[in-house]
């Protein structure tokens, strides 16, 4: 039983991790909180699907065998990240953060709409991967593969990117450009080639969350991503605005607090849950405002 | 001179009401995700419009539709309601969901006009939460709720019951609500666990953790959800190899999401009739022939059928008045009792603009199929502080 409600806690946690770093990714290189993540990851929900507006929905790229799917999507999401960036953010690189907020806010209407066009407004069913639900035995708890698979796919995705960031040049950079943006520039760090690379990795690690959830629910909805971008986006906010540890850190602890405020509430006050966990956000705040990790560049220098 | 300009004036501003026609407007979601919802009603209303129209019209004069969009968008909602009005409506035709129909049918009640809700399963969409013009001719939530208690019961052997109730929308809350008021009630039978979820959440796992948890699986679990959310709770619930009989409300009608758990069995819902072909009634059939004739596919789900029975209930009353005046027509709309339509007996009354009791349909999904196989009628109506959540 409490084995079981840890898995719970760990794969729900690992999902809002991977949705917060997305964020946390583009805010330390360019100090953009991009609220359009969530349509990013509603688009590559989408994307496996064939664009109609009939109730049934016919499978496009969904119906190619796992080993090309999944990085068929995880390019559709970098791509659609990047071309963002691009016709968008590019423009308006040297306008104010508030200016930016709310355009992403508007390529995010944008892409809502544009999913209603093509797909219409009813919920679409996609069976992706059906065998992934299959509950395994392990110890005293019985587990979907897929919560399996998502614990395994979040261990991997940290340790690559922290890998990247750590050995390779455009993880240098980027660590560099989330340090002091200006400075880095000085210092040759070639601004477009870091920002896009900021938002490729952001685009697809949307569509990892994409995966998970269709994997996980079997649905379609134009709305799906919003509720995903919200929590992601106060665990940025929690961990530190900017920092990527702390944005992991704080999308596991959102996450696995969740499933035991949802194990733990007496049921009066299950309904409530959430107001529970944006409670327990509101202290971590109070007593941290600056987040739990907070990054350099966050902190006023005297 | 000057008098004649005036009196020509007065003349042209009063020309609208003068027309022949009756004029039914339509505020309703022409755009954004309500659309889905809202059109397949409000097609079929046309159809019903169509008929009367092409049999002589009501009062002798032809129905003229006039239409506003209101976005999905609660403050659009009372401009579409003044844009019909302006378009010289005489009754209003309001979206699917009370919040989104509202504010236009509040616009309507302004005006001493009759309006009714596309499809509104919530109490409020009425007298409550409107006004004494306002109807739905669909069925209630706790209706819906209660019917799955009593024919599980009779029907499936049913003794112990999980609820579990997604807390997005009034709706499903209602569904719940009218479980959990019949099956109690019932010989032998108890709920032995409920708990909660919300309709976005990326995973249910701990609300399934809970019901594995129970002694033993429960006979029924009670589902009180609406898409997206239902299909990813049947698909975890079924994943994590639970094989409990899983009941809904009518929300979930349609086979469109069926591809979400391949193979699903033991899923039932009621409805007001069968889009699947297989409904007893003949007139059921005609109708969805008629839908197809019409818009080229089939109802995608039973969210057509108060769109036609509303139009047909409202001209009856309208013809028994003989008039479209909003008070006339709402005392003859509250004598019928069980007035017959072609999906069942409706009646309202001075308390209750809704059905509190109504012939459902049991529709089930084996091997991922869906049929009619039952019919229920639930043995009393929904006491009205049940509906009221008192």
């Amino acid at each position: 039983m409490s084995l079981q409600i840890l898995f719970d806690a760990l794969s729900l946690g690992g999902i809002y991790a991977i949705a917060a770093l997305g964020i946390a990714l583009i805010f330390g290189v360019m100090k953009l909180v991009n609220f359009a993540h969530g349509q990013f990851i509603a688009c590559s929900v989408f994307a496996l699907i064939l664009p109609s507006a009939d109730a049934v929905a016919v499978l496009g790229l969904g119906a190619l065998p796992a080993g090309l799917l999944i990085p068929a999507i995880l390019l559709f999401g970098a791509g659609l990240a990047v071309l963002a960036e691009a016709f968008v953010f590019r423009p308006l690189r040297n306008a104010s953060p508030v200016a930016l907020m709310v355009a992403s806010f508007a390529l995010g209407i944008l892409l809502q709409n544009l999913l209603l066009v093509t797909y219409g407004g009813r919920p679409k069913a996609i069976s992706l991967w059906p065998e992934l639900g299959q509950p395994v035995r392990l110890l005293s708890a019985e587990i979907p593969l897929l919560q399996l698979f998502v614990i395994g796919a979040v261990g991997v995705i940290l340790a690559g990117l922290a890998l990247m960031l750590k050995r390779t040049r455009i993880g240098l950079e980027m660590r560099a450009a989330a340090e002091d943006f200006g400075m880095a520039r000085l210092l040759g760090v070639r601004a477009n080639r870091v920002i896009s690379g900021a938002f490729a990795l952001s685009g697809a690690l949307a569509a990892v969350v994409a995966l998970v959830l269709v994997a996980q629910t079997g649905v379609a909805d134009v709305r799906m991503g919003g509720q995903i971008m919200l929590v992601a986006f106060i665990a940025t906010v929690m961990g530190g605005m900017g920092s990527l540890p702390g944005a992991v850190a704080a999308g596991l602890a959102l996450g696995a607090v969740s499933a035991l405020l949802q194990a733990f509430l007496p049921p009066e006050a299950r309904p409530f849950r959430d107001a529970f966990l944006y409670g327990l956000v509101i202290l971590v705040l109070l007593f941290r405002p600056q987040g739990l990790f907070a990054s350099a560049s966050a902190k006023p220098r005297v | 001179m000057k008098y004649t300009t005036s009196l020509l004036a007065l003349l042209a501003l009063a020309a609208p009401v003068q027309a022949e026609d009756i004029t039914i407007g339509f505020a309703i979601a022409k755009s954004g995700w309500m659309e889905a919802y809202d059109t397949p009603a409000a097609t079929a209303a046309k159809i019903r419009i169509d008929e009367i129209n092409a049999a002589g019209g009501l009062l002798g004069q032809q129905i003229k539709v006039v239409e506003a969009d209101t976005r999905t968008d609660r403050a659009e909602s009372a401009k579409a309601g003044l844009d019909v009005l302006d378009q010289g409506a005489q009754m209003m035709v309001v979206s699917c969901d009370y919040d989104f129909g509202a504010p236009a049918a509040l616009v309507a009640e302004g005006e001493g006009m009759n309006s009714f809700f596309l499809c509104a399963e919530d109490v409020k969409a009425g007298i409550q939460g409107v006004g004494p013009n306002s109807f739905s001719s669909s069925v209630l939530a706790p209706v819906q709720g209660a019917t799955m208690a009593e024919w599980a019961h009779a029907k499936r052997n049913a003794r112990t019951a999980y609820v579990l109730e997604d807390t997005f929308i009034e709706y499903n809350k209602g569904i719940c609500t009218g479980f959990d008021w019949m099956f109690p009630t019932l010989e032998g039978a108890s709920i032995v666990g409920s708990d909660t979820f919300k309709n976005d959440d990326a995973s249910i796992a701990s609300q399934i953790t809970r019901i594995k948890a129970l002694g033993a699986e429960p006979d029924v679990i009670m589902l009180c959800s609406v898409m997206p959310g239902a299909a990813a709770a049947v698909r975890q619930i079924r994943a994590a190899g639970i094989n409990s009989l899983i009941l809904n409300g009518s929300a979930v009608d349609g086979s469109y999401w069926l591809d979400a758990t391949p193979g699903l069995s033991g899923f039932v819902l009621p409805v007001q009739g069968s889009i699947h072909g297989d409904d007893p009634r003949p007139e059921v059939e005609t109708f969805n022939a008629a839908y197809e004739a019409k818009t080229g596919a089939r109802p995608a789900s039973q969210y057509a059928y108060p769109g036609y029975v509303l139009i047909d209930l409202w001209a009856k009353a309208v013809e028994r008045a003989g008039s479209v005046d909003g008070a006339a027509v709402t005392a003859e709309l509250e004598k019928m009792q069980d007035e017959p339509t072609a999906f069942g007996p409706r009646s309202f009354s001075a308390e209750l603009h809704h059905q509190n009791t109504a012939l459902m349909q049991i529709v089930e999904i084996t091997d991922g199929k869906p049929a009619r196989v039952d019919e229920w009628r639930i043995s009393q109506p929904v006491p009205m502080d049940v509906l009221l959540g008192k």
